[in-house]
């Protein structure tokens, strides 16, 4: 938590902050350096054109949007009555979809922002049954069911007051900013050309001001070269907030967004479980199972024997009492690595404390929490700090160890630091905790690994609080 | 004893090797190795084959190190292929008729294939070891049970009385006729009735020998 702390897992909260990521890279290319040479150099630079280029391209396509789909969604709306409008519809929609393909193409190559393409129609599912119609009319239901075609369809008419107000103020900005900046240049042409002085800024009756005094063109350039160098910021600007509306109408939604997230979360869960099973299937064939085979064998043997030689066969038997009792003792513990009885009848307190008796190092616990969380949540928890403590004892070399567990607002937070020589790192070799960041991010929790070279480590993981 | 066969384990779990070794010596067999990987037990016999010592018998686990899965199986096949000579024992916590498939493919003399909990049965097992040592074979029931579960001659096999099915059974397990007589305590005269009734009806030419008859009974439930 505290500075120089790799984060693992990811920010999980609500799971809707910071969204949608990846889609929001703004893009660098051409970038106007910082400080003052850069300001000097913005309006000139490739980026800068590029967005007027940008702003200007606006106005005709949005126009073209704009009649069109105001055009078609007339037309649907009037045949709606009859049959033929929803088809008519469903065109419109694809249409605007269509215009989002190129505005997102149009926003990657010429403002550098990667637009990330909404969900698709028809989510490929083969063999589907009545849900995954194909076919002409399950592309119109699908299209007339798909939020993402109907705010296309929105993008496509409210852009264009947008557009023309942008390409407007934009060109506007930049002809009387350049104009005015090469004013004493031009400015010998009105007393040649025309019968005024010099530039006529206003006339009121009989009284007029000309841009004609040398401090006069002087003035005018001046005014020119602070224009022209805000002219870029402006339109910079107005391609922002273009892109807000790309982004906002044009991209996948935050719930398509949370659905992307979730599908990786719950593969991780399926993973870790079939993980799990194998681990169990592991310990239970070559603990348990070898014993109570050798056990088996053990006491075949000393039948065979009891007859003609009881006194071997009661050693054998004493072995193989000797035996049941460690099988017995490995039943116990996987048992236990499965789901510790003590967590589901006493909760973490408890738990903890017998986990951390049974680490090599001293292990002082405390557990403050108002009540039990849910049993999930618990869980978690409890195999958190024992995947931690067993890192503690095999990898940290520390000499002592404290395990912290409270509630802060709607966060399960759990603490484990130790005094080792430090140096964890999610994904360095066989400390797991990759994958314990993994585990926890698959319910929406973080792990914050603090562990500088030499030590100390602090490791925290955060969960979301749910009440039993 | 008059048996004697030399033996050599592949079991990585010490507790199980220490017992098969205790078990076979105690009967006064003759354990020459015993390793923990498929690898070394490739590479024990290949040493020993060079002394001139090849071992009569080979007990290996299916489940052994690196993988944890079927090494001993491959093993065991390669060892067939090698030394021929040598009867691979393949012992598994689960048996699967697939792993039996590709231990009999080919040459198919002193195979064995038994759940680890025969060994429990100390007189069966050894009767098993000693019995694939000489060439013969030994199926687990189960595994037997799997073979005439899934063969594809089903209504030929239900036109078998219930008791042919036992004697079937214990012959695919690769019992001698003497031997089924004592399991199902009936005479040896009664047992070569049965196993005369079951190859006429399943259209097998009756051969001679206990372990050519298995491998046909075998062949055919595999067809």
């Amino acid at each position: 938590m505290d500075g120089g702390g790799a984060v693992a897992g990811r920010a999980g909260g609500a799971g809707w902050t910071g969204r949608p990521e990846g889609a929001g890279r703004e893009g660098g290319t051409g970038r106007a350096g910082r400080g003052f040479g850069g300001v000097l150099l913005a309006p000139v630079s490739a980026r800068a054109w590029r967005e007027f280029a940008y702003v200007l391209l606006s106005l005709p396509l949005a126009v073209a949007y704009f009649s069109a789909a105001i055009t078609g969604l007339s037309l649907a709306a009037g045949l709606l009555v009859t049959f033929v409008g929803i088809p008519v519809l469903a065109g419109v929609l694809l249409m605007c979809r269509g215009f989002g393909w190129l505005e997102r193409a149009r926003a990657r190559v010429m403002l550098g922002a990667e637009v990330a393409d909404p969900e698709p129609l028809l989510t490929g599912r083969p063999g589907a049954g009545a849900g995954g119609r194909r076919g002409v009319l399950g592309a119109v239901a699908a299209l007339l069911k798909s939020g993402s075609a109907w705010r296309h369809a929105v993008y496509a008419v409210v852009w264009f007051p947008w557009a023309v107000f942008a390409f407007c103020t934009a060109l506007t900005l930049w002809t009387t900013a350049w104009s005015l900046l090469l004013y004493p240049l031009w400015f010998w042409v009105f007393p040649v050309f025309t019968d005024q002085p010099g530039l006529q800024l206003f006339q009121d009756g009989d009284r007029t001001l000309h841009l004609d005094s040398p401090a006069e063109v002087a003035l005018a350039g001046f005014a020119g070269l602070v224009l022209v160098l805000a002219a870029p910021w402006v339109v910079r600007g107005l391609a922002a907030v273009d892109l807000l509306l790309v982004r906002g109408l044009l991209g996948p939604s935050l719930l398509a967004h949370r659905v992307c997230e979730l599908e990786s979360d719950r593969g991780v869960v399926v993973d870790t479980a079939a993980a799990d099973l194998r681990r169990i299937e592991r310990e239970l064939h070559d603990g348990a199972q070898a014993r109570l085979s050798a056990l088996a064998m053990g006491l075949g043997l000393a039948k065979e024997k009891a007859a003609e030689d009881p006194e071997a066969a009661a050693r054998l038997v004493g072995e193989a009492h000797g035996e049941v009792k460690l099988a017995l003792k490995e039943l116990r513990d996987l048992a236990r690595g499965i789901h510790p009885a003590v967590l589901t009848d006493r909760g973490l307190d408890a738990a903890l404390s017998s986990v951390a008796s049974r680490c090599a190092v001293p292990v002082a616990v405390a557990v403050d929490l108002p009540e039990r969380p849910a049993p999930a949540i618990e869980g978690i928890a409890y195999f958190t700090v024992c995947e931690l403590l067993r890192n503690v004892s095999d990898h940290a070399g520390a000499t002592a160890a404290h395990v912290d567990v409270w509630k802060s607002g709607p966060r399960l937070l759990v603490r484990v630091a130790d005094d080792g020589r430090g140096g964890a790192r999610p994904g360095s070799g066989g400390t797991g905790l990759a994958g314990l960041a993994e585990r926890l991010g698959a319910v929406d929790g973080v792990l914050v690994v603090d562990s500088p070279d030499g030590g100390p480590t602090t490791v925290t993981a955060e969960l979301p609080w749910r009440s039993r | 004893m008059e048996d004697r066969v030399r033996v050599v384990i592949a079991e990585d779990s010490v507790l199980l090797r220490e017992g098969l070794t205790r078990l076979l010596t105690d009967r006064g067999h003759d354990v020459v190795a015993g390793v923990g990987d498929a690898e070394a037990l490739l590479k024990t016999v290949d040493e020993l084959a060079a002394e001139g010592a090849l071992p009569d018998v080979v007990v290996a686990d299916v489940r052994m190190p690196p993988t944890h899965t079927d090494e001993g199986v491959r093993a065991a096949v390669r060892l067939r292929r090698t030394h021929p000579g040598v009867g691979v024992l393949v012992l598994s916590q689960y048996v699967e008729e697939q792993y039996a498939t590709e231990l009999l493919a080919g040459s198919s003399t002193g195979v064995g294939y038994l759940l680890k909990d025969r060994v429990a049965d100390v007189r069966e097992f050894l009767d098993a070891v000693v019995r694939v040592a000489r060439g013969g074979t030994a199926l687990d029931p189960e595994v037997v049970a799997q073979l005439l579960g899934r063969s594809r001659k089903q209504d030929v096999l239900a036109g078998l009385t219930p008791r042919e099915r036992e004697v079937l059974g214990l012959m695919a397990e690769g019992r001698t006729n003497s031997a089924v007589a004592k399991q199902l305590v009936v005479s040896d005269g009664a047992v070569e009735k049965h196993v005369g009734n079951i190859f006429m009806k399943l259209g097998l030419s009756p051969s001679e020998g206990d372990h050519r008859r298995v491998l046909a009974v075998l062949a055919y439930l595999r067809s």
